[in-house]
């Protein structure tokens, strides 16, 4: 069998359709398949990434429709690089997870897997597609799977963090729709690279229009400020490998479409003042409304806009050491984020709160998830050795090769917020005086190798940055030459 | 029939303002509902309303104006200039499709928060804010 881009989307989404039927054939089904089928795309992503980054892009002509016509996967270093990250960090949930859902009812497990796997796939499927419409398709499977999970929990909370997602979430796709078709009309084709070539002929307030449409709908769906009410409640009230899950997939999706979208499809001129203005605010509001907190997850959730933020001005920056800087975060906020919403549900687990005062002197009950959480707060925040630091570097020293000093400051002095909240944190959990009450939920050893796994990748890529650190700089190469992604797609035989 | 394609034709430019018209006026009605309306429900039809103006926007973008359905049929088996742009109806099917499964999954949540909250009024659902 020929290992292709199109394994990555096609069997998760068949396996998450053939779970019921394997369930009524072997009890567990549910539970490990989906972790299989996880596995095999890591296997796949290993290999596909290998061949991206020896050989250049790898692209995939589906149904023998040749670009222009038909739809096809194109896997760019660029993408190649995001939907590894994807698949390692599906697998990882998977495995943090494996044991977690046994405190759900038996027949849920079924759902929450398939919804699960199904959203890993269209957020892979938004990574890898170069078809305007399909885009469309995919971050329409990821917002149906994304509100199922979650409204997944029957209470109250859910339900009204699903509706407000939901809301969101369809005026999204129909300003999207309306954005692909001002585009349609324009240039006649929905392909990515051929809708690149014909834009610069394109009637100026025209394309602006289009551009505003898109960037309303992408901005909802990547936490941009004004658009991001939906994340915060989405975030706490999912289960938490969900959560978890949103952090280093759905988020790394989003901001992909919203990057390949503005540097590809228009200009990254175009895009880059709007960017850093908006990524900024965004960056700003989140934090500050995590520091007055008082919900554990809540608390992550607002942190997670404010990276997103961070990335945003960081690809707004547009330099090649801006968006090494943006890779790298991406890449850190994923792991980070998870590690810190895994360890952080087994307070939530053990406390039976979501509020942080009860987290008072926890470490003398969970004394390694307390040590793994501290880990990864130290590492979002930006303390050498951990990876963290290297990003946050970069990006900074991307603004100081443009000499944006103003942003420069700005960063620095929200650091010193999210550094004061996060601490804060810390500080409850070793400092502060516990209430003595035997811990009554140890961590399962799988969930213990996941975090641990997720930990290690956080020392060892802040110690040796050199090992990724290739690969993101062509990564970012490849973003920023337009041209040669227009070549190799309709070049393609 | 032939009278028929005479007054469509004399007034050809006026249909197609009403058909343009009335996609954005279904989009701007919807957006209404969505945004100033209190009840759930009415807010779900909102944003179904506004769906269905877009795909009529697209599905009126593909049209060209004296031309036949895009099916390769007996009598039209060399007519690829003679038929409609296909490739919009194609998007509007897949829209239709994923609008019903959105608009299905948006009412089902309003039932459960109307059973938890015995009220379907969005300003008297207040359990999450900042």
């Amino acid at each position: 069998m020929v290992i292709s881009p199109i394994h990555y989307i096609f069997v998760p989404l068949a396996t998450a359709f053939l779970i019921p039927l394997l369930q009524k054939l072997y009890k567990d089904a549910a539970r490990v398949v989906p972790g299989l089928v996880l596995f095999y795309n890591l296997v796949i992503s290993v290999i596909l990434f290998r061949r991206v980054m020896q050989h250049g892009t790898v692209t995939e002509i589906i149904a023998g429709w040749r670009p222009p016509f038909g739809i096809n996967l194109i896997m760019t270093p660029f993408s190649a690089t995001l939907a590894s990250l994807v698949s390692f960090m599906a697998f990882a949930v998977w495995l943090y997870g494996f044991r977690f859902k046994r405190v759900l009812k038996g027949g849920e497990v079924m759902y929450y897997e398939i919804l699960q796997l199904m959203m890993i796939a269209g957020a892979l499927g938004i990574i890898l597609t170069g078809d305007l419409f399909n885009l469309f398709v995919f971050i329409e499977i990821t917002g149906i799977t994304a509100i199922s999970l979650v409204a997944f929990y029957r209470d109250r909370h859910g339900a009204e963090a699903g509706f407000k997602y939901m809301l969101l979430g369809s005026l999204a796709s129909s300003f999207l729709l309306l954005g692909i078709l001002l585009i349609y009309t324009q240039t006649g084709t929905l392909n990515m690279a051929q809708i690149a070539q014909k834009m610069p002929a394109v009637d100026s307030g025209v394309k602006v229009i289009a551009l505003i449409f898109i960037l309303i709908a992408l901005g909802i769906e990547a936490e941009m400020f004004p658009l991001n009410s939906w994340a915060p409640d989405a975030y706490s009230q999912a289960p938490s490998p969900t959560s978890a899950t949103f952090a280093s997939v759905l988020a790394v999706a989003a901001l992909y479409a919203l990057i390949r979208v503005g540097y590809t499809l228009f200009d990254a001129r175009m895009i880059s003042g709007f960017l850093i203005v908006m990524g900024f605010l965004t960056m700003l509001i989140a934090e500050m409304a995590a520091f007055s907190q008082t919900d554990l997850k809540r608390m992550l959730a607002y942190s997670s806009i404010g990276q997103m933020g961070l990335a945003m001005v960081a690809f707004g920056i547009g330099n090649e050491t801006a968006i090494f800087g943006a890779l790298f975060l991406m890449i850190n906020h994923a792991v980070i984020k998870a590690l810190l919403f895994m360890s952080g549900s087994y307070f939530i687990y053990n406390l039976q709160t979501k509020k942080m005062d009860a987290l008072n002197g926890i470490h003398k009950r969970l004394p390694y998830v307390s040590f793994l959480f501290s880990l990864g707060v130290l590492a979002i925040i930006g303390f050498p050795p951990f990876s963290g630091f290297w990003s946050k570097l970069y990006i900074l020293y991307g603004a100081a090769n443009k000499n944006m000093l103003l942003l420069i400051i700005g960063i620095l002095s929200i650091t010193l917020i999210e550094m004061t909240y996060y601490l804060r944190v810390i500080g409850r959990i070793y400092f502060a005086k516990e209430k003595s009450e035997p811990a009554s939920h140890k961590p399962s050893v799988n969930a213990l190798v996941a975090m641990t796994a997720l930990a290690l990748v956080i020392i060892i890529l802040g110690i040796y940055p050199d090992l990724i650190s290739g690969y993101l700089h062509q990564a970012g190469r490849f973003l920023l030459d337009k041209q040669a992604y227009i070549q190799t797609v309709l070049s393609m035989r | 029939m032939k009278e028929f394609q005479e007054i469509f034709l004399r007034y050809h430019a006026l249909l197609q303002a009403a058909v343009y018209g009335s996609a954005v006026l279904l989009i701007l009605i919807g957006l209404y509902a969505v945004l100033m309306k209190k009840h759930l429900v009415k807010i779900v039809i909102g944003l179904s309303i506004i769906e269905s103006g877009v795909n009529l926007l697209f599905v009126a973008v593909g049209y060209i104006s004296n031309h036949t359905a895009p099916i390769f049929s007996p009598g039209y088996e060399h007519a690829a200039d003679k038929m409609v742009d296909p490739v919009p109806q194609a998007l509007v099917l897949t829209a239709i499709v994923i609008g019903f499964a959105t608009t299905a999954l948006a009412l089902s949540l309003v039932i459960r928060l109307y059973r938890h909250h015995k009220t379907a009024n969005i300003e008297q659902l207040k359990s999450l804010r900042w």
